[in-house]
C-alpha cells in the first residue's frame, strides 16, 4: 500500500460504484416493472372507457380512427366481427378458431410488431372490446423514464470520488503533522513530539513515539557519562603506570631488557583506551552541536607541534604545504582526533629520516587533506580491509614491530563520514609510501 | 625550581614527585584546593601542577583563586579530561599550559622547563642556549659573546622562541603574537623575519618546519 489516501479513496469508489450498481439494477427492474404495470392499467382504462363511450351494436366506423401507429382498439360482436376500429386494426384479432376465449392481458404478432393487447368482454352489449399498444415502444418509454433517473447518480461518482479525496485530506493531517515533526526533528533533538490535537487513533502511537525518544536520550545520557568516566577513570591509572616506568628507567639496576615489554604494553593499553573513548566520544549527536568554521591549516600546524616529539625522535622530514585559506565546517576537536590518528600512522609506520608530507589544498569543490609518507605504504587489495576495526595490516604478528591497535583508520574514517568527507588510499607518487586523501565538501 | 603540585590522587601525585625530585625540582604536593591556596598565599611557588579533579574544589576555581594570588605564576593544568572546552576554559582562566592524562613524563619536564627559561629571563633578565644568550631587559642578544643588534620584533620572534625552546611554535601562534604586539602582519611577514634572525644567529640555530613553524631546541 503505496499512500492511505489513495488506497481509502480507491477502495471508497469501487464500493460506492458497486454498491450504486446493484441498487440502480435492482431500481431499473422494479421500475420497468412498475412502469409496465402503469401501462397495462392504461390499456385496461382505455378498454372500459371505449366499452362506454361506444354503445354501437351495428359495424360501422370500420378503419376509421386515425390513431397513433404505436396503439390501436378494435371492438367485435360476439361473433367476431368488426363493430369499430382503428385504421392499423381492420381485421378482427379474435375468431372461433380461438380455443375459447381469453379476457386480459395477452401479447400477440400484429403488423410485423409484437404487442401488448387488453382484451375485455362487454356483457351488457355483448362484444368484445380489444386494446392494444406496441410492446417496443412501452419498453423505450419505460426505459427512458428509468434512465433519466439513473444517470445523474452515475455522474455523481467522480464528484464524489473528489470529495472523498479532500475529506480524507484532511483526516490524515494529524498523521502528516507528526510525520513532519519526527522529520524536521535535528539529529541531537530528542525532546518529546507535542501535538495540538491527537486524534484517538494517534494518541498510542505518539505515546510509544515519546516514549522511545525517552529512552533513546536516556541511552545517550548514560553513554555520554560512561564515556567521560570511562576516560577519567581509566586515564589515570594509566598516567601512574607512564610515570612510575620513567622513574624505573633511570634506575641502573634494572635492564632495559625488562622495561622494554613493560613500556611497550603500557604504550599500547594507554593507546587503545584513548582509541576506544575517541570511537564513542565522536558520535554524530555531539558532533552536530559543536559545528563551526575552521582553519584546517591552524589544525593541522598545532597538532604536528603536539607530535613534533615523536617525529624528531626519528628524525623524520615533515613540511605542509597549504594553501592560504582552507576553511571548512566541522567540529574542531573530531578534526584534531583525525589528524592525529593520520599524522601518527605516518610517523609510526615511515622509517627513521623518512618523511612526511601534508598538503592542503583549497578548491572549488572543497578542501582537500593529503597525508604521505617514504614509508612501506599499504599493499592495494588491503585498502578495503585496513578501515575496519582492530584491523592491522599482517596481522598480530605486525612485521614492523609498532605498537597499535588498529583503530586509528576506523576512527578516521568515522570522523571522516560525520563531515561527509571521503577518506581513500593511495601510493604516493612523490615520497613513495602510503597516501591518505580526504576531501571535504564546500562549507 | 620549587615546584607545587595539587594532585588528589596520591599514587599518582608520588609516583610523579619522584620524577620530579630525579629531574632536579623541589616539589611540595597537596591534594585539597584550599590547602594548596592557602600554602600559595604563605610562600609563593615558582611553579605549579594542578589537577582539575580535586575533592573539594573545582579545580578551575582553584585556578582563579590563584590568579588571583599572583597574576604571573606559571601554572600547567593536568586533567583526565580531554575535551576541548575544557582545554579553552583552562586557559581561558589563566592556565599557562595544559597537559592531559595520560602524558609522557617527558613531555611534562619540557613544558616546566619553558617554565623555568621563561621565569629566568623575567627575573635575571637573561636566557641562554647554546652560543645564545638574550637579555630581556635591555634587549640585547650575545652570539659567542659578541653583541648584535636586533630589531624589536626579531628580539620578540627569538625570545618567544627561545624560552619555548624544544617545543614548535606553529605559525600561526607566531602570527598572532605579532598581532598581539601591534604590527601589521603580512602572509609572509613571519618568514622574512625569520630570515633576518638566522642571517645573525648560528647556524641551525633555529629550524624551520615547512609550513608548519619553527623550533629552537634546547641544549
Amino acid at each position: 500500500m503505496k499512500s492511505i489516501r489513495t488506497y481509502l479513496l480507491l477502495a471508497l469508489i469501487a464500493i460506492i460504484t458497486l454498491v450504486t450498481f446493484l441498487s440502480l439494477l435492482q431500481g431499473y427492474q422494479a421500475s420497468i416493472a412498475k412502469a409496465q404495470q402503469l401501462f397495462d392499467d392504461r390499456l385496461q382504462n382505455m378498454a372500459a372507457m371505449i366499452a362506454n363511450a361506444n354503445q354501437d351494436k351495428n359495424p360501422h366506423n370500420v378503419g376509421t380512427e386515425k390513431l397513433s401507429s404505436t396503439v390501436f382498439f378494435q371492438i367485435l360482436t360476439n361473433d367476431f366481427l368488426i363493430l369499430a376500429s382503428s385504421n392499423n386494426a381492420t381485421t378482427p384479432l379474435l375468431s372461433t378458431d380461438n380455443d375459447g376465449v381469453i379476457f386480459g392481458f395477452k401479447d400477440i404478432n400484429l403488423n410485423g410488431y409484437r404487442w401488448r393487447v387488453f382484451i375485455l368482454k362487454d356483457e351488457h352489449l355483448n362484444r368484445w372490446i380489444i386494446t392494444g399498444e406496441r410492446s417496443d415502444i412501452r419498453y423505450i418509454l419505460a426505459e427512458n423514464v428509468v434512465t433519466a433517473s439513473i444517470i445523474p447518480i452515475v455522474l455523481a461518482i467522480p464528484f464524489a470520488a473528489f470529495i472523498i479525496w479532500i475529506a480524507i485530506g484532511f483526516g490524515l493531517k494529524p498523521l502528516r503533522e507528526l510525520t513532519s515533526q519526527l522529520n524536521n526533528k535535528q539529529a541531537d533533538d530528542l525532546s518529546p513530539i507535542l501535538m495540538a490535537n491527537t486524534p484517538d487513533e494517534l494518541t498510542s502511537l505518539l505515546t510509544s513515539t515519546n516514549a522511545l525518544l525517552q529512552r533513546l536520550n536516556d541511552a545517550f545520557v548514560r553513554e555520554q557519562q560512561f564515556s567521560a568516566d570511562a576516560a577519567h577513570e581509566l586515564r589515570t591509572p594509566i598516567s601512574i603506570l607512564k610515570i612510575q616506568l620513567h622513574n624505573l628507567q633511570n634506575n641502573e639496576k634494572i635492564s632495559e631488557a625488562v622495561l622494554q615489554p613493560l613500556a611497550n604494553g603500557i604504550e599500547r593499553m594507554g593507546l587503545v583506551i584513548e582509541q576506544i573513548l575517541s570511537l564513542y566520544r565522536h558520535s554524530p549527536e555531539q558532533l552536530l552541536m559543536k559545528q563551526s568554521g575552521i582553519d584546517l591549516s591552524a589544525i593541522v600546524q598545532s597538532v604536528i607541534a603536539k607530535y613534533y616529539d615523536q617525529i624528531a625522535m626519528k628524525q623524520q622530514k615533515i613540511s605542509l604545504i597549504d594553501d592560504e585559506v582552507c576553511l571548512i565546517k566541522g567540529n574542531q576537536f573530531a578534526l584534531e582526533t583525525l589528524l592525529q590518528n593520520l599524522i601518527s600512522n605516518a610517523n609510526k609506520y615511515t622509517p627513521e629520516h623518512g618523511e612526511i608530507q601534508i598538503t592542503l589544498n583549497d578548491t572549488t569543490t572543497g578542501v582537500r587533506l593529503i597525508v604521505e609518507d617514504s614509508g612501506p605504504g599499504i599493499p592495494k587489495e588491503q585498502y578495503e580491509r585496513v578501515f575496519e576495526r582492530f584491523y592491522r595490516v599482517n596481522g598480530d604478528r605486525h612485521d614492523s614491530g609498532i605498537l597499535g591497535c588498529g583503530l586509528g583508520l576506523a576512527i578516521a574514517k568515522h570522523i571522516a563520514n560525520l563531515h561527509k568527507a571521503k577518506i581513500s588510499l593511495h601510493t604516493s607518487t612523490q615520497l613513495g609510501g602510503l597516501k591518505v586523501v580526504t576531501d571535504f565538501p564546500k562549507r | 625550581m620549587k615546584v607545587l603540585l595539587i594532585e588528589d590522587d596520591v599514587t599518582l601525585a608520588q609516583a610523579l614527585m619522584q620524577s620530579l625530585k630525579n629531574e632536579g625540582f623541589v616539589v611540595n604536593h597537596l591534594t585539597h584546593g584550599h590547602h594548596a591556596i592557602a600554602s600559595i598565599k604563605t610562600e609563593l611557588p615558582d611553579s605549579v601542577i594542578l589537577d582539575l579533579g580535586l575533592p573539594d574544589i573545582d579545580g578551575t576555581e582553584v585556578l582563579k583563586l590563584i590568579r588571583k594570588e599572583s597574576a604571573d605564576l606559571p601554572v600547567l593544568v593536568l586533567t583526565a579530561r580531554t575535551s576541548l572546552n575544557d582545554k579553552i576554559k583552562g586557559l581561558d582562566l589563566g592556565a599557562d599550559d595544559y597537559l592531559a592524562k595520560p602524558f609522557e613524563v617527558a613531555e611534562l619536564m619540557a613544558r616546566l622547563r619553558v617554565f623555568e627559561r621563561r621565569a629566568s629571563s623575567l627575573k635575571h633578565s637573561g636566557l641562554r642556549i647554546g652560543d645564545v644568550t638574550i637579555d630581556s631587559t635591555s634587549h640585547q642578544v650575545s652570539v659567542t659573546g659578541n653583541n648584535i643588534d636586533f630589531s624589536r620584533r626579531e628580539f620578540m620572534l627569538l625570545k618567544t622562541l627561545m624560552e619555548n625552546a624544544g617545543r614548535v611554535q606553529t605559525r600561526d601562534s607566531l602570527e598572532s603574537k605579532l598581532y598581539s604586539w601591534g604590527e601589521e602582519v603580512a602572509s609572509n611577514t613571519i618568514e622574512v623575519h625569520i630570515h633576518h634572525l638566522r642571517k645573525k644567529l648560528p647556524d641551525n640555530f633555529i629550524q624551520t618546519l615547512r609550513g608548519i613553524g619553527y623550533i629552537v631546541k634546547p641544549i
